[in-house]
Formats: structure tokens, C-alpha cells, sequence
């Protein structure tokens, strides 16, 4: 017992530091909750008087509204297509998700289990398409989706789009994984009879569960917060996209900071919490891809 | 016939012979319609040109202009034109209009029809840039291909040598006659193959070019190869022939209708009786720059001389279309006929599961990922803009001067009059600016997240979880509303940050005014976002370590500095190197953040080499010169890349 007293006495100072670290980084969140729940579209979260004092001015960085008030959150889904652009965020993020862990987990199986020619040029050149500008590609990929296929102001392309980019992160880190889970498993199974599809399936898949859901996190996360190809190639501002709205409401010289706020929280909150849900698995999936890529 | 004829090379004859005639027919097709285009576009402009005449004789008399101009395009519209307007550029007047739906005439431009007012801008500003320069530059003579089928041909007409208006007239567009080119490319490649088959299996018979066990002869090859060649030069050269004909043809209609457009304009101007010059030369049949093509003489008659020099040019061009198809032909020929094809065939087969499964992602990446990309380099080679995207590339290629441009201009620092200035804009101050900004970052990131996972890692460290989990949130929060939020904090009147500043008794801070405090703005919304994930890293990295390592650096009585110097840092090399090259190639390329806080104000000063490469391509619209500046990014993040796989590579060979 008086051990770990010690023990939380010699860490004090750790958790002092880290109380005023996490309040610093914590502040920017809190200050967009005020915001919002503020009810006006103002920057400010108190009125200050002509002369303010020291007490005036720590009144307007508390995270804390004067007023609580749903306006601005009931206001950005109603009186502004706010939840259209939801729904389209929602459609794109959800097939590119499913769309993008279907083609990385094939091609990191691939790559991880098969010795085939052209593997490590393959490879190779997934690492440095990493590297490609997206701006030396944002005129190619208009005049391919737009021009050629027809797939402007729609969600396949943007799907398409967003799909591919994540590939090859997904199968970088996959691949890695992969690596980990070992061969004898395969090897029995197909001893047994297995085809390799059922052992992609049945074996290969359940086990790489933790880096499947990194890799479906950020296909996710691809598709929920890109916005630039999305005000390319959406025209149409029924078809905008959640981020494509967002940036209307501060963007240029619109200030209405109130709907930007409720619109953040509301759209920042499905990736938070999925994130939180699989950061166990981020560590582990990244650290494995990193170690072994 | 298995015996005497390489299968290898029948099949590869085969596709070659399909492919070339294919393409041969394609080119050719694609030929004459260009041919059938350009003199539809002719007749437009003769039309125009003509008319042109007439409406400025009109309008030098000066006596009733906008009732004769009205009796002169009704009169016009005996030459199947689909509508004519004439328009004065002072007053933004339509003075006459055939047009269905433009209303009374005459009347002002309205509202709505800017647009014709902006063309005769161009026109008139295109006209006088040409006189001053001498040379010809800008278009004088606007086309649009409408997609109704229909050109659209604006003409300036011109009083005392100045522009003072110009006509416009819609023409509905003639189906261009095709020329037959697939029966002759059909029964080429028919030809090419029967002709090889009797060849080899009558050489075969007395044991000439008898292929080998494996099904391959050199000499068949060499047969195929000759026996195709031929077959594509005679179909070549008819198919030529057939098009000199075609163009023939096409200019004997233009040089009819040139008569009629002269009986109308001789009509016109007798009936008012309006000075007219002789035609002594072909003037209307001009290019779009106004310069005479001296293909017909004006009397009905074609000129030889002129016809040959467009004649040529586009045969120099065909020529150059066949020998590439009779190379890319050659080339399958080789690869069928040399066992390429079987042994690609044969890898193919015996990987086809790695194959299946990688094939989805491959597909995608080369559609989306990597033929944009080099489409993109071809872009840098040419000086592409918004306004000329139809145009082929071909017509656009500049070389590396785009390259040059950028590369070549050293002048970061220009003196004035307030003595040194940086230019803002100049490539070199913004590669600075952007190895400024990923070093401080990945050091901010690096160092932050190290500290804070040594921390975390603590044994017996209470409420480790939460404060995990409230620290990854800025990692967890879009980072395009991260910079918005971290933008609304930094303003300068109503900002949070301003606030806490004037709280403790300073002045407000107008961050983005200024260079440096520009940068800080894009740091701390950086360094934000982007410690947790170096510190998850390092997490991961730290718990992985073993105890015992440290109990056995305490026997040995190593301090904390030398435990951490020796055992941690080595131990986290694995996790921390991978993770340091991406956040470096993530922060060299963040766009949001610069894009969206500060927006690389004032002046352009705190751009990074991504952003700068948006704002040429989206906001001057400058596509080729942006894709140039990507280009070299591309490249310093490779040569980084390479330069950091081989520092990694030389460290671990050391330990």
C-alpha cells in the first residue's frame, strides 16, 4: 500500500504535465462545442465591452457559450442542405470503404503469399505512387471521370477516385500483417482440401481482422474528408459532399461560424468514435506494417 | 501444316496484321473526316469573309445601314445558312439578325448576351495585336464546333482599317462523305496472312525456314515480318491516293460554293451600289488568322501549288502515323513470333492466383493512379490552359521550357527602390518555405511524441487510458476542420488566441499578415494534428521492448540517459524511422493545412511547393506549367526517398 503511494506521489509531476497537456490539446474541441451550442454564428464565444478587463477577456476564452442553445444544430440540418451533404458523405465513405478493403485485401493476399514475377516492381510502385503530387493528377483524373467516363456530379466517381488512392497504404499495411500470420496454417488447410479461396475467406481474413479494420478505417476516412476532388467534380451543390460543405459555410468571406461549429461536431463524430473503436487495432496494425513492411 | 508453319509466328502475324490494318483504317478514317472538317470550316469562313465585305461597304456609305444590312442577310440566307447576326461593338448595337429568337432588330445587346460582346472583343483586340506585332498570333476569325451539329464562324468587318463589328453565321454542318478504307484494310490483312501461309508451307515443302522442335523459325519470322511490311506500304500508299482524291473532291464543292457566295456578294452590291474591288486574288478563303491559303484562285479554278502544300504536310503526317503502326506491328510480330508471347503466356498460367487476386487493384491503380500521373508529365511538356483543351497536345508541346521556366529563374531576391525584396513567387523562396515547414513539423512531431510516450509508458502510471485517448482526438478529427477551427482561432479581431494575447496585457497579433507569424499558424495547427501519431508510434514501438533489457543496463549501472540512449532509441529505430520517412512525405505534401489556415498569405510568401502547384493549375488556370511544378516535386520526394531507403540500408549494415 505505502509502495504505491510512493509510487503516485513520484508521479505527480507526470500528471500535472500531462493534465495541462491534454487541456491544451483538448482546447480547440471544446472550443468548437462552444461555438455551437453558442446559437450565433459569431467567432466569439462571449460579447466583449468596449474597454474589457483581465475578467472580460478570460470570459471569451472560456469553452463555455452564454447561451446553450440547439439553434445552430437543428438550423444547419434544416434551413441549409446540410443533411443532403451528409447523405452524399455517407454514400461515397461507405463504398469507397467497402470498395477499397475488397481491392487491398486481394492484392496485399497476393503479395504477402504468392512469388510471382513483376511482385516486387508491383510493390515498389504502389510505395511510390505514395509519392505522386495530387495536383499533378487532379487534371488527368478530370478529364478521365468527367470527359471519358461520363461520371462527373456522380458518386462513382468520386467512389472510384477514393478507392484507389487508399490502395496503397491498405496494401502496404495488409501486406504486412499478412506476413505475420503463418504459412503452416495454409499449408494444413490445403492438405485438407481447402481451395485457396476458401482459405482467403475462411482463414486469411478472420485472422487479419485487426489490420482489415485499419485498412477499412482509412478507406473510410479517405472518402469522409477529402474535399477538393469532391468540389471538382461535384457541380451541383445538392451533390457536395459533407467536407465540400463545410469549407462553404467559413470559406472565402461566408462567416458563419455557428453552422461550421454544429457541422463539425456532427460530421467529425462517426470518424471519432470509429476511430476510438479501432485505435487498439491502429497501433497494432500500423506498428506491424511498419516493422515488417 | 503444324510441320511447316511456326505457330508462334502465324499467330503473332495474325494480331500484328489485325492491329495494323486496324489502326491504318482508323488513322485514314480519322484523316478524312479532319479534311472533311477543316473545309467545312473554309466554307464558314469564306461566307464569313464575304459577308464581312459586304457589311463594312454598308456601313462606309453610311445611308440607311441597318435597313440595307437587314435586306442584305435576308438575301444571304439563299446560301443555306442557318443564321446570321451582324453586330457594332460602340453601342453594343445587333444591327441585323436572322436568328430565330433574337427578337426586333435592331436593338441593344442585353444582359444575357455578353457573351457575343466579349467575342467582338476578342476579335478586335486579336486583330490589333496581329497589325502592331506584325505577325500572326491571336485568332482573328473565332470557330465553335456548337453541339447541334452546327459551326458557328464570327468574322470582324473592318471601316477605315479599324474593327468595327463582326458578323456571325451559324451553318448547319454537311455529314463528311467517308471514305471507304475498311474493305481495303480487310482484304490487306487478308492478303498479308494467305500470302504467308502459301509462302512458308511452300518453302516448308523443301525445307526452307522449317521451324524447330519448339515451334520457332527465324526465317518465318523474318517472312512474316517482310510479307506484312508490304502489305502495309501498298495499302498505305492507295489509301494516300484515295485521300488526295477525297481532297480533290472536297475542294472542287468548296471552290462552287466560293462561286456562289461571290454572285451573292456581287448581288448585293450592285443593288445598292456599292464600290466593289475585282477579284484578283482568293481573299475569303483565308485561315483563321486571316491569311489568304491561295488554294483556289476565286474563278472556280483549284491551284496546284497551294493544294501540294497542304497536301504535304498532311502526308508527312500520315507517314509518320504508318511507320509507328508498322513499328508497334513489328514489335507483336517479334514478341508472338520470338516465344516472348508463350513464355508470358506460360507465367501468366502458372502464377494465375497471384495474378486473379492482384489483378482488381492493379486494374484501378493504372486507370486512376498511374495513367493519371503520367498523363500529367506529357501535361508538363506542353503550355496547356483552360482556354486550349480541346487542342491535341501535339499543337501544345513546348518542350522543358515550363521546367526552365521554374528551375531556371534564380532571382529569389530583387532590389528596388526600398532596396531587397524576396519574390514570393519565385520556385526557390517556396522549396525553402517547404523545407522549412516539414522539418520544423516532423521535429515537433517527433520530439512531442517521443515525450509523450516515454511518459504514457511509465509503470503504475494511473489513468493511462484517458489521457491516451483524449490525446489521440486531434488525430481522430478530420484535418481539413481541424484547419478551419485552428483558422477561426488565429483571427486577428475576434480570435481566441488574440484574446488570451490582450488578456495578458499584449497587443492583438494580425497573424496573417506577416510572414513569420503566418508560418507560426501553419506549425501549431501542424504540430496539433499531428504529435499523436508519432506518439501511438512510439507507444507501440516502446511497449514491445522487454524489462529485462533495462534490469540487466541497471546491473550495470547504466543511468536513465544511458539506458534511453542505448537501449530505447535503438529499440524504437524500427517503428520511428518508417514512421518519420511517411510523415515527412505527409507534411512535405499537406495541403489542407496551408491550403485552409493561413492560405499561404500574405502574399503568396508561406506557400508550399503543393499548394503553389493548385493555385497555378486552379486559380491561373495554368495546366501544363502546373503539372512541371508537381513534376519536380515528384521528384525531390523520390530523391528523398531513395536518399533515405540507402541511409537506412548503410546504418543497419554498421550495427
Amino acid at each position: 500500500m505505502k509502495d504505491t503511494l510512493t509510487g503516485e506521489m513520484n508521479h505527480i509531476w507526470l500528471h500535472l504535465f500531462l493534465i495541462s497537456f491534454t487541456l491544451l490539446a483538448v482546447y480547440p474541441i471544446l472550443w468548437v462545442f462552444a461555438i455551437a451550442f453558442s446559437g450565433n454564428q459569431s467567432l466569439m464565444i462571449a460579447d466583449i465591452s468596449a474597454n474589457p478587463t483581465f475578467f472580460d477577456h478570460l470570459r471569451t476564452i472560456l469553452p463555455w457559450p452564454q447561451h446553450i442553445s440547439w439553434q445552430n444544430f437543428s438550423d444547419v440540418m434544416t434551413e441549409q442542405p446540410f443533411a443532403r451533404w451528409m447523405l452524399n458523405s455517407v454514400i461515397v465513405a461507405a463504398l469507397t470503404t467497402i470498395l477499397g478493403v475488397f481491392l487491398a485485401c486481394t492484392a496485399a493476399y497476393s503479395f504477402s503469399r504468392f512469388k510471382f514475377p513483376a511482385q516486387r516492381a508491383g510493390l515498389m510502385s504502389f510505395l511510390v505512387s505514395q509519392m505522386f503530387p495530387g495536383t499533378l493528377m487532379l487534371v488527368p483524373l478530370y478529364i478521365i471521370i468527367v470527359k471519358y467516363l461520363h461520371l462527373g456530379n456522380t458518386y462513382w466517381g468520386l467512389i472510384m477516385v477514393y478507392s484507389t488512392t487508399a490502395i496503397p497504404f491498405c496494401v502496404w499495411m495488409l501486406k504486412g500483417y499478412f506476413d505475420t500470420i503463418s504459412v503452416e496454417i495454409e499449408e494444413s488447410a490445403i492438405m485438407d482440401g481447402a481451395t485457396r479461396t476458401m482459405i482467403f475467406f475462411r482463414i486469411i481474413l478472420p485472422l487479419a481482422q485487426p489490420a482489415i479494420a485499419v485498412t477499412a478505417l482509412f478507406s473510410f476516412m479517405t472518402g469522409w474528408n477529402e474535399f477538393i476532388v469532391a468540389s471538382l467534380f461535384m457541380e451541383e451543390e445538392i451533390r457536395y459532399t459533407a467536407p465540400v460543405g463545410l469549407r462553404f459555410f467559413v470559406g472565402g468571406f461566408a462567416q458563419q461560424w455557428g453552422y461550421f461549429a454544429a457541422g463539425s461536431i456532427i460530421v467529425s463524430l462517426p470518424v471519432v468514435i470509429l476511430f476510438m473503436f479501432t485505435q487498439k487495432y491502429l497501433i497494432s496494425g500500423l506498428t506491424a506494417g511498419g516493422v515488417k513492411g | 501444316m503444324k510441320k511447316f508453319v511456326s505457330m508462334p509466328v502465324a499467330v503473332g502475324l495474325l494480331l500484328a496484321a489485325a492491329l495494323a490494318f486496324f489502326l491504318g483504317a482508323l488513322f485514314v478514317d480519322q484523316a478524312a473526316e479532319d479534311m472533311a472538317r477543316s473545309i467545312e470550316e473554309r466554307r464558314g469562313i469564306v461566307q464569313a469573309m464575304a459577308l464581312s465585305e459586304v457589311v463594312s461597304r454598308i456601313e462606309s456609305q453610311d445611308t440607311d445601314v441597318e435597313g440595307r444590312l437587314a435586306t442584305a442577310v435576308k438575301y444571304w440566307g439563299r446560301l443555306e445558312t442557318g443564321g446570321i447576326r451582324v453586330i457594332r461593338l460602340s453601342g453594343a448595337r445587333l444591327l441585323a439578325s436572322s436568328m430565330p429568337g433574337d427578337g426586333t432588330i435592331p436593338r441593344r445587346l442585353k444582359m444575357d448576351e455578353k457573351y457575343l460582346f466579349d467575342l467582338g472583343q476578342r476579335l478586335r483586340i486579336a486583330r490589333e495585336t496581329n497589325r502592331d506585332e506584325g505577325i500572326a498570333r491571336k485568332k482573328e476569325i473565332e470557330l465553335e464546333h456548337m453541339p447541334d451539329n452546327r459551326l458557328s464562324v464570327s468574322a470582324p468587318y473592318l471601316v477605315d482599317g479599324a474593327v468595327r463589328g463582326y458578323v456571325q453565321l451559324n451553318l448547319p454542318q454537311h455529314k463528311p462523305a467517308r471514305l471507304a478504307s475498311r474493305g481495303p484494310a480487310i482484304l490487306g490483312a487478308a492478303l498479308v496472312i494467305g500470302v504467308f501461309f502459301v509462302l512458308a508451307l511452300a518453302l516448308g515443302r523443301y525445307g526452307i525456314f522449317r521451324p524447330d522442335g519448339r515451334g520457332l523459325s527465324r526465317g518465318q519470322l523474318a517472312l512474316a515480318a517482310g510479307v506484312l511490311l508490304l502489305g502495309l506500304w501498298i495499302f498505305a500508299v492507295t489509301q494516300l491516293s484515295a485521300l488526295a482524291d477525297h481532297r480533290w473532291r472536297l475542294e472542287e464543292g468548296l471552290a462552287e460554293h466560293f462561286m456562289l457566295v461571290r454572285e451573292a456578294s456581287r448581288d448585293i452590291s450592285q443593288s445598292f451600289a456599292l464600290k466593289t474591288a475585282p477579284i484578283t486574288d482568293n481573299r475569303w478563303d483565308v485561315d483563321e488568322y486571316r491569311r489568304p491559303l491561295h488554294i483556289n484562285d476565286g474563278h472556280g479554278h483549284l491551284r496546284l501549288k497551294g493544294l501540294d502544300g497542304v497536301q504535304a504536310a498532311l502526308f508527312k503526317e500520315m507517314r509518320r502515323s504508318f511507320d509507328g503502326v508498322g513499328l508497334l506491328a513489328l514489335a507483336l510480330l517479334l514478341f508472338s513470333g520470338a516465344g516472348w508471347a508463350g513464355r508470358l503466356k506460360h507465367t501468366l498460367v502458372e502464377n494465375r492466383e497471384a495474378y486473379l487476386y492482384v489483378s482488381p487493384a492493379i486494374i484501378g491503380m493504372l486507370i486512376l493512379v498511374f495513367f493519371p500521373f503520367l498523363y500529367g508529365i506529357v501535361l508538363s511538356f506542353t503550355d496547356a490552359t483552360i482556354y486550349n483543351t480541346g487542342a491535341p497536345l501535339k499543337e501544345l508541346w513546348i518542350g522543358f521550357t515550363n521546367y526552365v521556366n521554374i528551375l531556371a529563374d534564380i532571382h529569389v531576391f530583387a532590389r528596388t527602390g526600398q532596396g531587397w525584396v524576396v519574390n514570393y513567387q519565385n520556385f526557390y523562396w517556396t522549396l525553402y518555405i517547404t523545407v522549412a515547414w516539414t522539418v520544423v513539423n516532423v521535429s515537433i512531431g517527433v520530439s512531442v511524441g517521443l515525450l509523450l510516450a516515454l511518459i504514457l509508458n511509465t509503470k503504475g502510471l494511473k489513468l493511462r487510458a484517458v489521457y491516451r485517448v483524449l490525446l489521440i482526438l486531434p488525430w481522430a478529427i478530420p484535418n481539413y476542420i481541424t484547419a478551419l477551427i485552428w483558422r477561426g482561432m488565429f483571427h486577428k479581431q475576434f480570435g481566441v488566441i488574440n484574446q488570451v494575447i490582450q488578456m495578458c496585457g499584449g497587443e492583438p497579433v494580425a497573424w496573417f499578415d506577416g510572414v513569420f507569424s503566418s508560418f507560426i499558424t501553419g506549425i501549431a495547427t501542424n504540430g496539433w494534428l499531428s504529435f499523436p501519431f508519432m506518439m501511438v508510434m512510439c507507444l507501440g514501438g516502446l511497449q514491445s521492448i522487454s524489462q529485462e533489457m533495462y534490469e540487466a543496463a541497471r546491473l550495470d549501472g547504466a543511468g536513465r540517459w544511458h539506458q534511453f540512449r542505448y537501449i530505447t532509441l535503438p529499440s524504437l529505430k524500427p517503428v520511428l524511422v518508417p514512421a518519420i520517412i511517411i510523415s515527412v512525405v505527409w507534411t512535405f505534401n499537406m495541403f489542407n493545412i496551408i491550403f485552409l489556415v493561413s492560405g499561404g498569405e500574405p502574399a503568396g510568401s508561406n506557400e508550399i511547393l503543393i499548394t503553389q502547384a493548385y493555385k497555378i493549375a486552379f486559380e491561373q488556370y495554368r495546366y501544363g506549367y502546373a503539372a512541371a511544378y508537381s513534376t519536380i516535386i515528384f521528384v525531390i520526394l523520390l530523391a528523398y526517398g531513395i536518399f533515405q531507403i540507402k541511409m537506412t540500408k548503410a546504418t543497419e549494415a554498421n550495427i
